[in-house]
């Protein structure tokens, strides 16, 4: 079980399935002093960020046999990355379960000059490379973990319409 | 792709392998190049018997991209339902047989990480081509052979060229321990097995028990041998058909004239999927849903049968 952050994790799970029922729990705490324990039988690890918890996960797939099962609990960017490094490792997904909680912001892909804009809650947003005015779809990739975002005024050039916020 | 043409094939070598098993090397009998064919692919022949013709479909040997000739291994058993039997006593060196396009229910897995080859027996022959393809793809494999002990010389020699890889050669069942072989496989591993159907529900069971995801085990379906006759109702025509002890209601159905779409002929492509009316069918094949099976509303006749005297069926 991999997790972003302890708020609501209890959310995800099915009536009668409890935290303590998964052999491992790691868990993400943003504390500059988190540090996994390295003893392979404790069942609780922490872990100072997304990064941190990544490369631990890397090194621990690349040893780990058929038969595994990965749980990831956060946001939606967070466990579709997770999900991505399983994948890396031969994970399909019948052995990984994702479940989404937390803001609904979204990472937008410019389909133009292809950045990434980062934690966008409104339907209209301003690329942060080449700071075109994207309509955010709906259109998800998994590959690149992300929306499409396309050039809201194409048509008619600096035909805006009004940015609502719908991803909080 | 499904190609329904013919091709023409003329016989051009046959050597036994043993008593039992014997190497056919079929070339164009127009001598142009055949079409390329999948690793794990079979060829379909049509064998045109004295007393009636035969189609039994046979794995590959030869490498997928090999289309000056397609080679294949066959076993002549006991309970043979003719094709083999024809083949080992008839065919001749320069006969031509029809044959399907070489056709793949047993494909290798792209984006496996590792590739576990389990077989038993004549289950050898698709695996043979698997090895050529992942030894030139450089892809890590693992492969178990079960073989009774007089045959393990004749598999040895099979396996000589791939001898510097993890092969593992095992006469009879005992030495094999499936549980241990499937729990210490990498992440990203696919098995694919191949062989008599105990073994293959042994690695479908010992996958599961294992957590092993259904998605990552593949399995060869041979056409199930025969059973009880039954009688078979045409809904349409109102005809009656019997089905022997040793043929299938496929070609029982063929035999009779009825057109009948067929392709793998093992239960495993729904080609010829029909429509059940009446009767509790016996389902040997891995085509159909739980679910359809439980409804009996269609039965697949190149492998299935009946448990009642009788199955009327929507042709």
């Amino acid at each position: 079980m991999v997790m972003e952050s302890r708020n609501n994790a209890a959310s995800a799970f099915a009536e009668g399935t409890k935290l303590s029922d998964f052999d491992e729990r790691w868990l993400i705490v943003s504390h500059s002093q988190a540090i996994p324990s390295p003893h392979d039988r404790d069942r609780d690890h922490e872990f100072r960020s997304v990064q941190h918890l990544l490369i631990a996960l890397r090194h621990r797939l690349s040893r780990e046999f058929m038969g595994f099962r990965l749980y990831v609990i956060g946001t939606e960017p967070f466990v579709w990355k997770v999900r991505g490094t399983a994948e890396e490792f031969g994970l399909g997904c019948d052995e990984v379960r994702l479940f989404a909680i937390g803001s609904l912001a979204r990472r937008v892909f410019c389909n133009h000059c292809r950045t990434i804009t980062e934690g966008v809650k409104t339907d209209i947003v301003i690329c942060s490379g080449c700071r075109a005015n994207l309509f955010v779809r709906d259109h998800f990739s998994r590959r690149l973990n992300a929306f499409a975002g396309v050039q809201v005024d194409a048509e008619v050039p600096g035909e805006i319409p009004e940015a609502k916020e719908l991803y909080l | 792709m499904i190609r329904s043409e013919p091709l023409s094939l003329r016989l051009r070598e046959s050597r036994p392998l043993s008593p039992t098993l014997r190497h056919l090397s079929l070339d164009a009998s127009d001598g142009g190049l055949l079409p390329t064919s999948m690793p794990g692919a079979h060829l379909s022949l049509t064998l045109a018997g004295r007393q009636r013709t035969f189609r039994n479909s046979y794995s590959i040997v030869s490498r997928h991209d090999e289309r000056a000739h397609y080679e294949i291994i066959v076993r002549r058993t006991a309970e043979s339902r003719g094709g083999s039997a024809f083949i080992y006593d008839e065919l001749r060196v320069g006969d031509v047989i029809s044959a399907s396009t070489p056709n793949s229910q047993f494909p290798l897995q792209n984006l496996a990480r590792k590739h576990l080859l389990i077989a038993g027996g004549i289950g050898i022959t698709p695996m043979l081509s698997f090895l050529a393809a992942l030894r030139e793809r450089q892809q890590a494999l693992e492969l178990h052979q079960v073989a009774r002990m007089a045959e393990v010389e004749v598999v040895e020699k099979l396996l000589g060229s791939f001898a510097s890889h993890d092969i593992n050669i095992h006469a009879g069942r005992s030495t094999l321990r499936l549980d241990e072989v499937l729990a210490r496989q990498p992440l990203g591993t696919h098995v694919y097995c191949c062989g008599p159907q105990a073994l293959m529900d042994a690695v479908d069971a010992a996958a599961a028990a294992t957590g092993w995801p259904a998605s990552h085990v593949h399995r060869e379906n041979f056409g199930a041998a025969g059973g009880e006759p039954f009688t078979v109702r045409l809904a349409k025509s109102g005809r009656e058909i019997a089905v022997g002890e040793h043929e299938t209601m496929l070609e029982a159905l063929e035999n009779a004239g009825v057109p009948m779409a067929s392709l793998c002929r093992g239960g495993a492509c729904g080609e010829c999927r029909t429509g059940l009316l009446d009767g509790t069918p016996d389902h040997r094949d891995h085509f159909l849903t739980d679910s359809e099976k439980a409804s009996c509303t269609a039965i697949m006749p190149c492998v299935s049968r009946a448990k009642t005297s009788s199955l009327t069926i929507d042709l």
